[in-house]
Formats: structure tokens, sequence, C-alpha cells
């Protein structure tokens, strides 16, 4: 009797642990190679900018999502291994027959950071208050508006009950379930920021501002706020009521400790790791060579890389809509476009510029996009200069004065500024190789460097005649809409295409008008074997019409140091997709 | 010279006003505006852009911006608001005022106490030996940019083996609070960016220094000083070290900006929690009013160490009188 008083309490608590472990979600990425891990330890990385806020939906840049995105859970999040939907904090979600109603069960038992229960309440504040709200820098109004017979209809968000919410849509949506990888914001800290807590629709924007107290930030994702060192560390620490525990039990996430420290630039953050003070560094193809040898030579330290799906590759766009009329007709040809690609070296430029760490792009899906890739290589068009000159003869645009460069039909050279990014090595070297083989074809480019981070607005504004810009893949084409969608916000290279509302048919080729259709049906399409093959047909026209030329998608490449354990590549912030909570470090 | 001051205090009004008018012409002739990093965010429609827009004021004419600004900054002290942080302009600039104000404060001292003993000696000894050693280091020092040599000093240190690679910490201390091994990581990061700004310094200041020194000791009552029987010791200390100083004191004014101004590219290089990088972030960004209060600060300092180096001028030579 004695000896069971003594170990009651013991039971007891065993058996309150496991009744509370038994309602959490078991994590299992075997078949990617991780194992269970160990409890404890820090890993810092690099942050490339202090974030200007803790809010997430009030910053569109990244560097503030780099540190948040570990503070909050989404309705769904992606696997790890095949970037297919999973449960987040919906436990599971039903979607009605017509494909316009998800009812979404909430996980039972997951509890804010300060110890508040999550409720529907939460998520439908969210969405209603936040994500919809048209004044909240980082919201997607978009996503919840529909035009069914032109006329504009909103999705309906409810809660049920506690825990279900219900979302009606207007009409059916392919992509819908992929969107909701929304973080999901504690309404009872965040009310007075909102219209429904009595506040105007930008407050929200104000909610959090980095010298916020850090117990406010709550969320329930695996770590939470603990300090914020201005313009020097961000520190996050374990949430131990994390919603997930491993194939062995054990809570998740393993770290105690999650540092991100300041450093600006590739030359600090790589002095960082070298150093030691960094654990881990996505690196390039560029610096491939210099952290391998580092690597043989018996650093503590492995340089990994895998095949990528997220991640920009560049591509190389001339403006049908070019300024010089000459110039726009024969851009806006895509016999010429299909012959300038003869002369795009992709291998040379995998092997020099990418180290070998790149493979021929798709157009444009990733080719590690397992459900959507195409393989388009066939169509594409190899690097032979004879052949880019025989096809350019074929156009008329010939060298007539022998000067060494052809001549547009109306008798001036062809010569076209080409635009990248300077402050990019792998823009330059890709733009440097672009323009000698060119030269070679009596093609002259006229290098015009500036910031990468302004190629899109340049493109956007048209202000440019050959162009180097990379933009991202994402697992599903219904996302990168604006940009392959002729007519689209983000369809720079024929912005003719752009009518005031909506598309403009007028301006479109046959196969651009096709690519139109195939955008419009696949929103709305919900049967996965249709959209497949809707998209394939999208893939192949753009490999035959080479709106722009795909040049190579590059690998995920990372150094980590070999104490870091379950290390899985993350490219920066990719929503419902953080596998953080799974890296442990041994002693 | 009461009234003088007052005068010089004055006249700084209007000329910050118009620096504040450059700097915000020059702002706006860059090209694109805040929201034109964000225009490949799937989620940014045209609406929210405009939406954006108007809620930060840019849908305004820059004319009508500009007085705005200025106008909350008289009626008000209100500096403006920083689109990029999503808070007042005061507390962005604030959080990194103190770190730039102790690492400005800290180069200064190295350069000026370095500098001056450097450029007697070097005077007194000159075209000697040490006089060749440091002008040739000085001139190294001039020749080579200080975020060039910053990273040179950050590859030395990884190559032999250090940690203390940029930052003001290393990260196990960032967070923690002071302690003497917090202070001793403080010390072994701090002297990186200190060398690199200062060393340009140091050579203008030393070359200044023995220049001076060089033609008081040509002077007159040098020599009368020494026929005297003086001391040598007193003849420099007491004649001619006070006399080449003169000039310096107005450098020395002149020097209050580099507070602010001296370590920007370092801070940057070396990702020091300074205003460098909240300047450039700023002008990257186009978060317009933090960039204009950091030049106005910048340029406040550069006119208060003009008047006080005119002052003190005045106070130590009886030669300079202002009317």
């Amino acid at each position: 009797m004695a000896y069971l008083r003594r170990i009651l309490p013991a039971l007891l608590f065993a058996l309150l642990i496991a009744g509370a472990n038994a309602q959490k979600h078991t994590v299992d990425y075997s078949g990617m190679g991780l194992e269970p891990g160990q409890q404890g330890g820090t890993m810092t990385l690099a942050l490339g900018a202090a974030p200007p806020t803790f809010m997430y939906y009030a910053d569109l840049g990244s560097d503030s999502k780099l540190v948040i995105q570990h503070i909050f859970d989404s309705l769904v999040e992606f696997d790890l291994e095949t970037y297919e939907i999973v449960p987040g904090l919906a436990e599971s979600w039903e979607i009605s027959d017509d494909g316009t109603t998800y009812t979404f069960h909430l996980r039972e038992g997951v509890t804010w950071h300060d110890g508040e229960p999550f409720t529907a309440e939460d998520v439908v504040f969210t969405y209603n208050e936040i994500i919809r709200n048209p004044e909240a820098r980082a919201g997607d109004v978009a996503q919840f508006q529909f035009t069914v017979d032109g006329e504009q209809q909103e999705v309906e968000i409810t809660a049920v009950d506690d825990m279900t919410v219900e979302m009606v849509l207007p009409a059916p949506s392919a992509a819908f379930l992929l969107q909701q990888r929304f973080p999901i914001m504690p309404k009872h800290k965040l009310l007075d920021f909102t219209v429904e807590g009595g506040a105007e629709a930008s407050a929200i924007n104000d909610a959090w501002p980095t010298d916020v107290d850090p117990s406010e930030v709550v969320g329930t994702g695996p770590f939470r706020l603990a300090q914020w060192v201005p313009g020097q560390m961000a520190v996050l620490e374990r949430n131990d009521n994390f919603w997930k525990v491993d194939s062995a039990g054990t809570q998740l996430p393993y770290l105690d400790r999650l540092e991100y420290v300041i450093a600006t630039g590739t030359e600090a953050q790589t002095a960082q790791f070298l150093a030691g003070n960094v654990d881990q560094l996505n690196i390039t193809g560029a610096q491939f060579p210099d952290f391998k040898s580092r690597e043989v030579q018996g650093a503590d330290f492995v340089v990994v890389s895998s095949d990528a799906l997220f991640g920009s590759p560049p591509h190389l766009a001339f403006n049908f809509d070019a300024e010089d009329p000459e110039l726009a007709q024969l851009f806006g040809n895509h016999e010429f476009r299909r012959a300038m690609e003869h002369a795009v070296d992709r291998q040379r430029i995998i092997e020099d510029v990418y180290n070998g760490l790149a493979q021929l792009p798709g157009t444009p899906t990733a080719p590690a996009d397992g459900t959507f890739y195409e393989d388009t290589t066939d169509l594409l068009n190899p690097f032979d200069l004879e052949a880019a000159a025989a096809a350019l003869d074929e156009l008329g645009v010939v060298d007539t004065d022998s000067d060494g460069i052809r001549n547009l039909p109306g008798g001036g050279n062809f010569e076209f500024t080409l635009t990248y990014g300077n402050d990019s090595q792998e823009f330059t070297d890709i733009a440097t190789i672009l323009q000698n083989d060119f030269e070679q074809i009596g093609v002259r480019a006229n290098l015009q460097g500036i910031q990468a981070a302004n190629l899109l607005s340049t493109g956007l504004a048209g202000d440019f005649e050959a162009i180097i810009v990379a933009l991202g893949n994402q697992p599903d084409p219904e996302l990168r809409k604006p940009i392959w969608q002729p007519g689209g916000s983000l369809y720079y290279w024929h912005r003719s295409t752009q009518g005031e509302d909506g598309a403009n048919f007028d301006a479109m080729a046959d196969w651009e008008e096709r690519i139109w259709e195939i955008f419009d049906r696949g929103t709305v399409e919900m049967d996965s074997d249709a959209r497949r093959e809707l998209y394939a047909e999208w893939q192949r026209l753009n490999a035959e019409y080479a709106p722009v030329i795909m040049i190579a998608k590059q690998q995920n490449i990372a150094a980590v140091y070999d104490h870091v354990n379950n290390f899985v590549y993350s490219l920066g912030v990719i929503p419902g997709y953080n596998p953080t909570a799974l890296f442990w470090v041994s002693e | 010279m009461l009234l003088y001051a007052v005068r010089r205090i004055l006249a700084i009004i209007p000329t910050l006003l118009l620096v504040s008018a450059i700097s915000f012409v020059i702002i706006q002739m860059q090209p694109g505006s805040f929201m034109d990093r964000y225009l490949e965010d799937p989620r940014m429609s045209p609406e929210t852009v405009e939406r954006i827009n108007a809620q930060l004021g840019l849908d305004k004419s820059p004319a009508e911006q500009y007085v705005r600004w200025l106008g909350g900054i008289i009626t008000r002290g209100d500096l403006g608001y920083s689109f990029y942080s999503n808070r007042p302009v005061v507390r962005v600039v604030g959080e990194a005022f103190g770190w730039t104000v102790l690492l400005g404060v800290i180069t200064l001292l190295f350069t000026w106490i370095v500098a001056i003993p450097l450029g007697i000696i070097t005077a007194l000894r000159r075209n000697g030996i040490t006089d060749f050693i440091a002008s040739f280091i000085g001139y190294i020092g001039l020749a080579i940019p200080d975020f060039l040599l910053a990273l040179l000093l950050v590859a030395l240190v990884l190559q032999s083996g250090g940690t203390q690679v940029g930052g003001l910490f290393s990260p196990q201390f960032i967070a923690a609070p002071w302690s003497f091994a917090k202070v001793l990581d403080f010390l072994g990061h701090i002297w990186i960016p200190v060398l690199a700004v200062g060393t340009a310094g140091v050579a203008t200041i030393m070359r200044q220094m023995r220049a001076n020194l060089l033609d008081v000791l040509n002077a007159d009552y040098v020599r009368t000083a020494r026929g005297k029987g003086l001391q040598e010791r007193k003849v420099i200390n007491r004649h001619a070290v006070r006399n080449a100083i003169n000039p310096l004191v107005s450098m020395a004014g002149l020097s209050l900006p580099e507070i602010i101004n001296g370590t920007m590219i370092v801070s940057i290089v070396l990702s020091l929690p300074t205003l460098g990088p909240a300047l450039y972030d700023s002008l990257l960004a186009k978060d317009q009013y933090v960039a204009m209060t950091v030049l106005l600060l910048a340029s406040l300092l550069l006119m208060i160490g003009n008047l006080l180096a005119d002052l003190s001028l005045a106070a130590l030579d009886p030669r300079v009188r202002y009317e």
C-alpha cells in the first residue's frame, strides 16, 4: 500500500502525459531518412536583415516571416517529402461534391503559447478580420473573391461550432485547399487591432511591432518568441505544448532554442558560418566549390544538395511590346525566340554558373514537381549556333552591311539592351555568357545592369528590350496564374495582353488565347487528372512557343554542421513547409 | 560672442530646411516606389497596392508629402512613420542611435588618441624610421576603403581560427545580460570596425599634426624659448604643441558627424546594429522618412560640430574674435 502511494503520483503523472500526448499528432518522416531525435540544444541561423515587424500579415518581405513562421500554424501544411497537403490545425476536412463547401474539423487540445485554448473563433477571426482585410499589407483579399457570371462574390467563412469551420465558395476552385496555409492568429490578442474590435482597418499593420513585449506575440507553433535584440538577434524558445510528437512519442520540437543572428550579405553570412557561429546556411551553386573543398579537407560540416521544387529559375524574356516597332515585331514572333533559344547555352550555364548543381528547366514547372511537371526537354532547342544563325537568316535578319552585326529589315543594326541584375553573380555570369554567344551569331546585346530586386518592376513597367528575370515555382500552376496566364498582372513580356478589365484578347496570339483558356479552366476544374492534362498542354505550348526562354533550374544547396541532425532544406519562407521542429542537435 | 552664437544657431534652421528639401527631392528621384519590391507576390492585387499607397500617403504628390512631413515635425515633433517597420521613425532611429554613438565615439577617441602623439613623434623624429613607418601605414589606411579593410580583417580573423567575425557580440552573448565575459566578447568584436574606420582618420590627423608642429618648431618664439634655456620637453609641450594643435580644433568639430556617418558602411558590412544598416535598408526599401531623418540628423551634427569648433577656437585662441 505504501509502495502504491509512493508510485501513484508518478503513475498518474505518466497517465496524464500519455493522455496529453495521445491527442497529439504523430509525424513520421522515416521515408526521408529522418530519425527520432533528442530534445535540447540551441540552433543558430543567419537572418539577412532585421525583421520590420512580428505581425505576419503586416509585412510583405521575407525577413520577418523567416522568424514568424515558427510561431504560428496553418489549417493545412505541406508534406515535407511529397509536397502533398496534410492536416495542420485542421485535423480533417470534407469537401462537398459540388466543390463549394469546405468543412474543417479543428484539432482538439491545441493551446496558444499563453495557455488560452485554440478554437474555431480564432480561425474565423484570422480569415475575416485579418487575411481578408484589404488594408492588411500582407493580407490576401483576392483569394476569397470570385467572379461568377460577371459578378463579384465572396467566400463565406463561419464557425459551425467551437471546433468546426465552414467555408462556402461561390464557385468551385481547384487550388483552394492548397491555399489554406495561412498562419492562424490569436483573436484574444489581436481583437483590438481589427475592425471587429473597433479599430480602423489599417490598424492591423501596427500590431506587434518589433519593440512589442515578446510575450504578446502568441501562436500555436513549435516555437514562441522569447526575445528580440534590435538589429542583432531574435530568440525563439520551444513550445512545450506543441501539438506534434515524433514516431517515438517524443514531444516536438526537439530544439530548446532557435536563434536568428543578423548577418547581412553573403560574405557576412559565410564568415559567421565558417566561424561556427551559425549552424546552417543555404548557399548557391557559385559558393559550392569553396564550401565543398572545405568539407573535403575535413571541416566538420557537410554540403548537401537536392532537386528543388521551390526556388526561382531564371529566364530570358524579350519584350513583345518593345518601344522600337521593328524589335517589337521580331520579339513577338515565336520563330525568332525559338531561334534565339538555339543560342542559349544551357549546358554551359549549368556547368559554369551553377557548378553542375542545376538541371534543364521545366517550361516552367519544376522537374521536382511530381504532380504537374511535364517533361518538355525534347521540345527545347539545344545549343546550336549554326541553327540559330540559319533561323535568323530565314527571318530576314541578315548582315547586309558586312560589319559583323545582323541588320533589321529596316536596315539598322540588330542590337538590343539586355537588362540583368548586376548585384547577383548568377545573373551577371548568365548575361555575359548570353552576350558572348549572341555576338557569335551577329546579334549584339548591350548589357545593362540594375539591382536584382528591381528586375521585376522594370519588367512590369515594360522598360526593357530583353531581360533576365527569375520567378518562383510553386506546387500548383494555379498559384502562378498571374505570371503565366496571358493578360495576367505579371505577364510582363507581353503587356498589351493586359486589358483595362481583364485580358485583352485582341493582342493575343492563338497559342496565348489557348493558354488563357487553360488557366481559366484549371481554376475551376476539380478533377485532378483533367487538371494535370490541362497544365501539361500549357507546358508543351510554352516549350513550343517560348513566351520566355527558360534557362535552368537550380538545386537546393545548404551547408550544415555535423552536429545538426534531421536537416531538411527549406527555402526561406514557404508557408506550410517548415521542417525546423524536426531538427535536433547532438552534443 | 553670445549674439554670434545665437545667430549661428538660428542659421541652422533654414540650412536644415534646405538640406531636407534637397534630400527629399533626391529620394523622390530614385526610380520605383516602396511597393515595387512586393509586386511579384501573388497576393498583391492592384487594389491592395492602391490601398496601401493611400494608407501611407504615397498617393499624394511629392510636394504634398514633403509639406505634410515637415508640418508633422514642426507642429508635433513627429518625424514621420516608417513604412517598412510600421512604427514611428523615432523608435526605429532611436533603437540604433545608442550603438551608433558609442561606436562613433570609441572610433573618434581611438583616432585622436593615436593620431596626435603619432603626429608629434613623427614631427620630432622627422624623416626617421618611426616617421617612415607611421606615414606608410597611414597612407595605406587612407588608400584602402574602410569596408574593404573591415572585410580583410574579418578574413584574417577567420584564417587564424577566430570566431569573432562581424556583429558586436558572439551569438551566445547577444541576448545575455551584461557580464565580464560579455564585455570581453564586445572588445573582441569592436576592434575591427574601430580599426577599419579609424585608420584613415588617424592618417589624416597625424599628417596635419605633423605639418603644424613642423611649422611651429621653426617659429621665432620656439627658438626664443630654446634660447632662454628652457628644457626641450617644456618647449615642445608648453609652446610648440599648444600652438600646433589649434587648427586641429576646427577639424575636431567637423568630425562630429563622423559619429553617425563614419561607421555607416562598415556597419553594413559587419552587420552592426547602428544607423548605417537602417539608412541603407530605408534607401533600398524607399522608406523615405527614415532616410530623411537620418540624413537630417547627420547634417544637424555637422552644423553643431562646426559651431562648436568655431566657438572653442575663439575660446582657445585670443586672436580669433567674432563680431
